[in-house]
C-alpha cells in the first residue's frame, strides 16, 4: 500500500491483494466437473424468470456505473462498474455453461465479496431497475457451494451455525454480559433491570453479537434509555438474541433461514409484541427483508423497529427528553439497509435535529447516499482486505470531508466500523458516533411518568 | 420481382406483425407462468400502486437522479424511443398503405418533418455507436451484438430516409427498407429488444420492492 | 399433571397483596406464580447487590448477589439461579444445591417436577447438571442442552479443539452429542435439536455433514438420505423418528429415512404429536406466506398470513389449538375455528383432558383477560399466568393480579 501522505491517489493496483487461505484451499479441492455442476445447479434450479429477465434486459448502457462507489473511487475504472461485475461473473458463467477456470472463480469471489456491498444503489440508476445486488448474491451462493468463501466471513457463518450468533459468543457469556451491564447501569438508576426472558413484555430488545463481544457499553446505553422511558421490555437469555446474519451474505441461505427462524421464534416464545433492534443495518435487512423470506414469512411476523425509528418514537412521545442539545457540528450517514432498505432517513434527520444543534447534510444523501464500503459482508471478509476497502471508497472520504462536520453519526455497526477506518485512513479528523451515544449523552436521566 | 414485392408487402407484413405481437404475448405469458411456477413469492411483493409509481417516475424526463447525471444520453435516448414509434406510425406513406389495406387512416406527419425526424433517429443511432466507442464504461460492456442491434434499427430508418429522397436505386432501397423493417419486428421478441416488455416488468418489481417493502424511492 | 386432583378446586377466591411488597423492598421484579396457584414469588432487592426471593410475602433465608431465572417447579415451589461470591448454583425453594460453578443457565424441568437440570460452566469448561449431579466430562463448548422425562440429559459438545477462524478444522466436524456427559463417536459440522423419545432412551437430532448436506441421526445411525435442510425430529414411538426435511426447496415429512407425508410444503415445522400417538400435526406454509395447520398431511381449511406460533393437542388427541397472528392481531383457533379475539397477544392455551374446554390468557390494550371457550371470563388484570383446567374439565384456575392484589380464583365452566 502507498504511504499515508497521499491516500487520495491510491489506486487498486497499488494495493496488495492478499491470499485468502480459505479461497485457495477451496479452489485446490475443486474439479472442473464439480465447478460446472454447481454453477449449473444454482443457475438452473435456483433461479427463474426474474434472473432470465435481468440477463436478457440489460442493454449494456453503462448508466449503473455512476451509482457505484467502487467505480467512482477507482477513477472510473470500468471493471468496477456494476454491470461489469455481472459481465465478469454471471455472463461468463452462462456463456461457458459453467465450465469456468479456477482463476476465473478466484476473481469471481473477489468481485462478489469484496467489490460489491450489495447496497442496491445501482438498481436506482438502472432505468430498468435490474437488481445487480441479487446477481452478486447469486455468485456468492455459487462460491458458498464451491466452498471458496473468504475465510473470515465464513468463520462468522460457522459461528452462526453453531451458536446462532456471529461471534462465537457462548450462552453463558451472553447472559453474564447483560448482568454485568445491568449492574453497572445501576450506578445511574438504582432499580434498573435488564429483564431476561420476561414473558409478555411489550418489546424484545435485540442486538448483534459484536455488542456483547466488544461494545457492551451500547447495551448499557440502551438499557438506560429503556428504563428512563418506562418501557416494558425484555432480552432473551437463549440463542435467538442475535439479529445479525452473515450467512445471508455468503449465500448460505439455509443457515440464514435458520438464524432468522430462531430470532422470530424467540420473540414468539416470549410473547412480546414488537422487536426493537440496535443500530445495525445488515441485521435489519436480515430480519426485515431477507431472512424471513426463506422461511416463507412474506414480511417479518413481528414488527421490527430499528433503533432510529424507536428513538424517534421515544423523543416525539416525550418518553425521553433532551436536557441540552449536542453542540458540535454533526453530519449523518444514511446506512443503505435502513434508508434505501426501509426509508428511515427522514425520521433519522428529525431525531438528529431534536438532539443536535448544528446538523449539516452530506451530499448525496437519503436513498442516494454512498455506502460506507464496509456493508454487505465486505468488512467481514476481514483485516487482510482493509487496504483495498480504503481505496475502494475514496468517494466516501471526499463526501465526508466536504461536510466540514466534527462528528459523524453512523447509526449502523458496519457503517460505524467501516467509516472509522475511512476517517482514519484519509485523516479526516472526525469523531464517529452512534445516534444512541448522542441521545445517551444529552438526555435527561430521569424516569418518565405518563401524564407528567 | 413484382410477386416478391407483393409478398413482402403483403403476407410478410402479416407474418412479421404476428411474430412480433405473438412473440411478445407468448413471452409475457411464459414469464408470468414461470414466475408462478418457480418464483411465486414475487407476486406477494408486487403492488399495482408501486409498480405504476416507479414506471411513472421513470417516464418523467430528467426526474430520476440517474437521468440528471447523464442528461445528454438520457435526453437523446428519450427522444429516440419516442421517435422510434412516432415516425413509422405517423408517416404519410405508411398510413396510405394501411388505408389501402384496411380503409382506416389517421393524421400524418408532414413529409419534411418526418424526414427531419428520421434523420434525428439516424443521428441518435450514430450517437449510440460513438458512445459505445468513446465512453470507457460503455465500451467495456459492449459486444458485437450491441452493434448488430443498432444496425437492425438503423437499416429501416436509413433506407426509409434514402427511399424518400430517391437518390439511388429506389426500388432496391425500398425492398431493403421493407425487409429490414420486418426483420426488426421479428427480432424484437427474441433479442434484447424485448426490453420493451421486460423493462416495465423489472421496473415494476423493483418499484414494488422499494415502495412496498423498503418504503423508499427507487429513482 | 396427575397431582392436579389434590389441588384446592373448592375455595373460590384466595388473595395475596402483591403490590404491597414494593413497600418492603427496594424493588420487586416480575412475579412468577406456582403451578397450583397457591403461591406467588418474585426476586426482590434488599440492598445494593443483595437479592432474595419473596414467596407469598416470606423471603428466602439466604441472600444473594444475583438471582435470575426464577421459575415455578412442581406444584407449589420455585427454583432460581443464585450467585454468591461470584459463584452460581441452583436454589429450590431456598435450598441451594451443593455444586457451585462459574455460571449456570437454561433451567430444564421434567413435567412431573422430579428432575431439574441446567447447563453450567466452570473454569471455561461446560457440562450439564441434573438434580445437583453434574456430568463428569466437561467440554470447551456446549449448546442445545436437553433433558428427558427421566432426567437423562444431552447436549451438543465440542470434542476437538478448534483455533479461532479455522474454517478447515470446522469443515472436518468438531461437534458431537454427549448423553449424560458421554460423547458419541461420530462428529459433525453442526448438530441441532436433540429429541428424546418418551422413555428417554432413544435420541434423534439434525446434523450437517458438509457445507450443504443435512441429515438426521436416529440412535447413532445417520439416515442415508441427505437434504437441503432439516428441522427438529420427533419420535412417533420408540422405533419411528419423524423429521421435516427440505428437498428441492420444499419441505416434506420423513419417517425413518423415507417419505411419510406425501405433500410438499413451503414450510413445515413444529411437529406436534397427539399424546396417544395417533395423530401428527405440524405448522405448514402452503402456498408461500399462507400459514396453516396440517394434521396427518391434511391441511386445515383456514389459513393465516403472518404466523402460527405454536399448536397444542388435548390429552385425548381430540382437540388441536393453534396460536396465530393474522393481519397484525393475535388469535386462537381450536379445531379449525378461529375465536376472533383480535388480541395484542395470546399466551399458551390450556386444553382439558377431553378437549372440550380450552382456556387461554390474552392481552388487549395492556390488560390481561381470561377467555374460556371463546367467552371472556375475567378482564382488567395487570398480569395473568397461564390458566389450568381441573381434571374433570369443570373448573378453570385463574392466576392473576388485579388492582395490585394477586388472586387465585376458581371459575366454573
Amino acid at each position: 500500500m502507498k504511504t499515508k501522505e497521499n491516500p487520495m491517489t491510491d489506486t487498486p493496483s497499488s494495493v496488495e491483494k492478499p491470499t485468502d487461505p480459505a479461497i485457495e484451499s477451496g479452489l485446490e479441492r475443486l474439479t472442473p466437473d464439480r465447478i460446472q455442476q454447481v454453477i449449473q445447479d444454482v443457475l438452473k434450479k435456483e433461479t427463474g424468470p426474474r434472473f432470465k429477465a435481468y440477463v436478457e434486459t440489460c442493454m449494456h448502457c453503462g448508466l449503473c456505473a455512476e451509482a457505484c462507489p467502487y467505480f467512482l473511487s477507482n477513477d472510473r475504472d470500468p471493471q468496477f462498474m456494476p454491470a461489469a461485475k455481472v459481465k465478469n461473473t454471471i455472463w461468463e458463467m452462462l456463456k461457458k455453461n459453467g465450465n469456468v477456470s479456477k482463476d476465473f472463480l478466484r476473481r469471481a469471489v473477489r468481485i462478489s465479496h469484496l467489490e460489491c456491498n450489495v447496497c442496491k444503489r445501482c438498481s436506482m440508476y438502472c432505468p430498468f431497475g435490474i437488481d445487480i445486488a441479487y446477481m452478486m448474491l447469486l455468485v456468492r451462493r455459487i462460491c458458498h457451494k464451491l466452498e471458496i468463501t473468504p475465510q473470515y466471513i465464513q468463520d462468522t457463518v460457522n459461528s452462526h451455525s453453531v451458536t446462532l450468533n456471529q461471534m462465537w459468543v457462548k450462552d453463558d457469556e451472553w447472559i453474564d454480559t447483560l448482568q454485568w451491564q445491568e449492574e453497572d447501569a445501576r450506578d445511574e438508576f438504582e432499580d434498573l433491570e435488564i429483564p431476561l426472558d420476561k414473558m409478555g413484555a411489550d418489546i424484545m430488545y435485540s442486538v448483534i453479537a459484536p455488542e456483547p463481544k466488544f461494545q457492551a457499553g451500547l447495551i448499557y446505553q440502551a438499557a438506560t434509555m429503556m428504563h428512563a422511558a418506562g418501557i416494558n421490555w425484555t432480552m432473551p437469555s437463549t440463542p435467538g438474541w442475535d439479529n445479525s446474519n452473515m450467512a445471508m451474505y455468503t449465500g448460505d441461505n439455509e443457515i440464514s433461514g435458520r438464524i432468522a427462524r430462531a430470532f422470530f421464534e424467540t420473540a414468539a416464545k416470549l410473547r412480546v409484541k414488537r422487536i426493537v433492534m440496535g443500530e445495525c443495518g445488515h441485521a435489519f435487512r436480515s430480519v426485515y427483508d431477507m431472512g424471513n423470506r426463506w422461511n416463507s414469512w412474506v414480511m417479518p411476523p413481528f414488527e421490527v423497529v430499528h433503533a432510529l425509528a424507536f428513538y424517534h418514537e421515544l423523543l416525539t412521545e416525550g418518553r425521553i427528553t433532551i436536557k441540552e442539545k449536542y453542540k458540535k457540528k454533526v453530519t449523518l450517514h444514511d446506512p443503505c439497509n435502513v434508508s434505501r432498505g426501509r426509508g428511515l432517513h427522514d425520521k433519522a434527520r428529525e431525531v438528529v435535529n431534536m438532539v443536535c444543534e448544528d446538523f449539516v447534510d452530506m451530499v448525496p444523501n437519503r436513498e442516494h447516499n454512498y455506502c460506507c464500503g464496509a456493508g454487505g459482508g465486505v468488512i467481514n471478509c476481514g483485516p487482510p482486505y482493509k487496504g483495498e476497502r480504503m481505496v475502494n471508497n475514496r468517494v466516501k472520504a471526499e463526501q465526508l470531508a466536504a461536510t466540514g462536520a466534527e462528528v459523524l453519526i453512523a447509526p449502523c455497526h458496519n457503517c460505524h466500523s467501516g467509516l472509522e477506518d475511512i476517517v482514519h485512513h484519509y485523516d479526516l479528523k472526525m469523531e464517529i458516533k452512534f445516534l444512541g451515544d448522542l441521545i445517551y449523552e444529552t438526555m435527561d436521566k430521569k424516569i418518565y411518568t405518563p401524564g407528567a | 420481382m413484382n410477386s416478391f414485392i407483393a409478398f413482402i408487402m403483403g403476407p410478410m407484413v402479416w407474418i412479421s406483425v404476428i411474430i412480433f405481437l405473438g412473440g411478445l404475448t407468448f413471452k409475457l405469458v411464459g414469464i408470468l407462468g414461470a414466475v408462478r411456477q418457480k418464483e411465486p413469492y414475487i407476486y406477494s411483493y408486487m403492488t399495482l400502486k408501486h409498480s405504476l409509481r416507479s414506471i411513472g417516475a421513470w417516464m418523467i424526463p430528467f426526474f430520476p437522479r440517474s437521468a440528471r447525471m447523464s442528461p445528454i444520453y438520457y435526453g437523446i435516448s428519450y427522444l429516440f424511443h419516442i421517435l422510434l414509434f412516432l415516425v413509422p406510425l405517423f408517416l404519410a406513406s405508411h398510413i396510405v398503405l394501411i388505408n389501402e389495406a384496411f380503409q382506416i387512416s389517421w393524421p400524418a406527419l408532414n413529409d419534411s418533418v418526418a424526414d427531419g425526424l428520421t434523420a434525428g433517429v439516424i443521428a441518435a443511432l450514430i450517437f449510440f455507436v460513438v458512445r459505445r466507442f468513446r465512453v470507457p464504461e460503455v465500451n467495456y460492456l459492449t459486444s458485437a451484438m450491441d452493434y448488430i442491434l443498432i444496425l437492425v434499427v438503423l437499416l429501416p430508418f436509413l433506407t426509409g430516409f434514402l427511399a424518400y429522397h430517391q437518390w439511388v436505386a429506389y426500388q432496391w432501397i425500398t425492398v431493403i427498407h421493407i425487409l429490414s423493417g420486418e426483420l426488426m419486428l421479428i427480432i424484437i421478441p427474441f433479442s434484447r429488444f424485448s426490453h420493451m416488455l421486460n423493462a416495465p416488468l423489472t421496473r415494476a418489481y423493483m418499484g414494488s420492492e422499494f415502495g412496498q417493502v423498503r418504503q423508499a424511492k427507487d429513482w | 399433571m396427575s397431582e392436579k386432583t389434590s389441588w384446592d378446586w373448592e375455595t373460590e377466591l384466595k388473595e395475596i397483596p402483591f403490590n404491597e411488597w414494593k413497600t418492603h423492598f427496594n424493588w420487586v421484579q416480575a412475579p412468577q406464580v406456582s403451578q397450583n396457584g397457591e403461591s406467588i414469588a418474585a426476586v426482590v432487592n434488599l440492598d445494593e447487590m443483595v437479592f432474595s426471593v419473596c414467596v407469598n410475602g416470606q423471603v428466602w433465608e439466604e441472600e444473594y448477589e444475583k438471582i435470575w431465572s426464577l421459575t415455578s417447579v412442581s406444584d407449589s415451589g420455585f427454583a432460581a439461579f443464585v450467585a454468591r461470591d461470584e459463584e452460581w448454583t441452583l436454589s429450590v425453594n431456598g435450598q441451594e444445591w451443593t455444586h457451585w460453578c462459574d455460571f449456570i443457565w437454561q433451567m430444564m424441568k421434567s413435567l412431573d417436577g422430579q428432575f431439574l437440570g441446567a447447563a453450567f460452566q466452570t473454569d471455561s469448561e461446560y457440562g450439564v447438571i441434573v438434580n445437583d449431579t453434574p456430568w463428569e466430562d466437561r467440554y470447551e463448548n456446549l449448546t442445545g442442552a436437553v433433558m428427558a422425562a427421566d432426567g437423562t440429559s444431552a447436549a451438543v459438545v465440542q470434542v476437538v479443539p478448534m483455533p479461532g477462524a479455522d474454517v478447515e478444522a470446522f469443515k472436518k466436524g468438531v461437534f458431537s452429542v454427549a448423553c449424560n456427559g458421554v460423547p458419541e463417536d461420530r462428529r459433525f459440522l453442526n448438530i441441532w435439536d436433540i429429541s428424546f423419545d418418551t422413555a428417554g432412551r432413544q435420541m434423534g437430532y439434525g446434523v450437517r455433514t458438509d457445507r450443504e448436506s443435512y441429515g438426521i441421526v436416529q440412535n447413532d445411525t445417520l439416515w442415508k438420505n441427505r437434504f437441503e435442510s432439516v428441522w427438529k425430529p420427533e419420535f412417533l414411538d420408540e422405533n419411528s423418528l419423524l423429521a421435516p426435511v427440505r428437498i428441492n426447496g420444499k419441505w416434506q415429512l420423513y419417517k425413518n429415512d423415507a417419505p411419510f407425508w406425501q405433500n410438499k410444503y413451503d414450510q413445515l415445522w413444529h411437529l406436534t404429536l397427539s399424546p396417544d400417538g395417533k395423530d401428527v400435526a405440524a405448522i405448514v406454509s402452503a402456498p408461500y406466506g399462507r400459514w396453516r395447520v396440517a394434521v396427518n398431511d391434511t391441511v386445515w381449511h383456514v389459513a393465516w398470513d403472518t404466523m402460527i406460533s405454536d399448536i397444542y393437542f388435548s390429552q385425548d388427541g381430540s382437540s388441536l389449538a393453534a396460536v396465530y397472528k393474522h393481519k397484525d392481531v393475535w388469535d386462537l383457533a381450536v379445531n379449525q375455528t378461529p375465536w376472533q379475539m383480535a388480541a395484542d397477544m395470546v399466551f399458551v392455551p390450556c386444553l382439558s383432558q377431553d378437549g372440550s374446554v380450552v382456556a387461554v390468557v390474552i392481552q388487549k390494550k395492556g390488560q390481561y383477560q381470561l377467555v374460556v371457550n371463546k367467552k371472556t371470563m375475567a378482564s382488567g388484570f395487570s398480569f395473568m399466568a397461564d390458566p389450568v383446567i381441573s381434571a374433570d374439565g369443570s373448573k378453570v384456575l385463574l392466576k392473576g393480579i388485579e388492582n395490585g392484589i394477586y388472586k387465585r380464583r376458581i371459575i366454573r365452566v
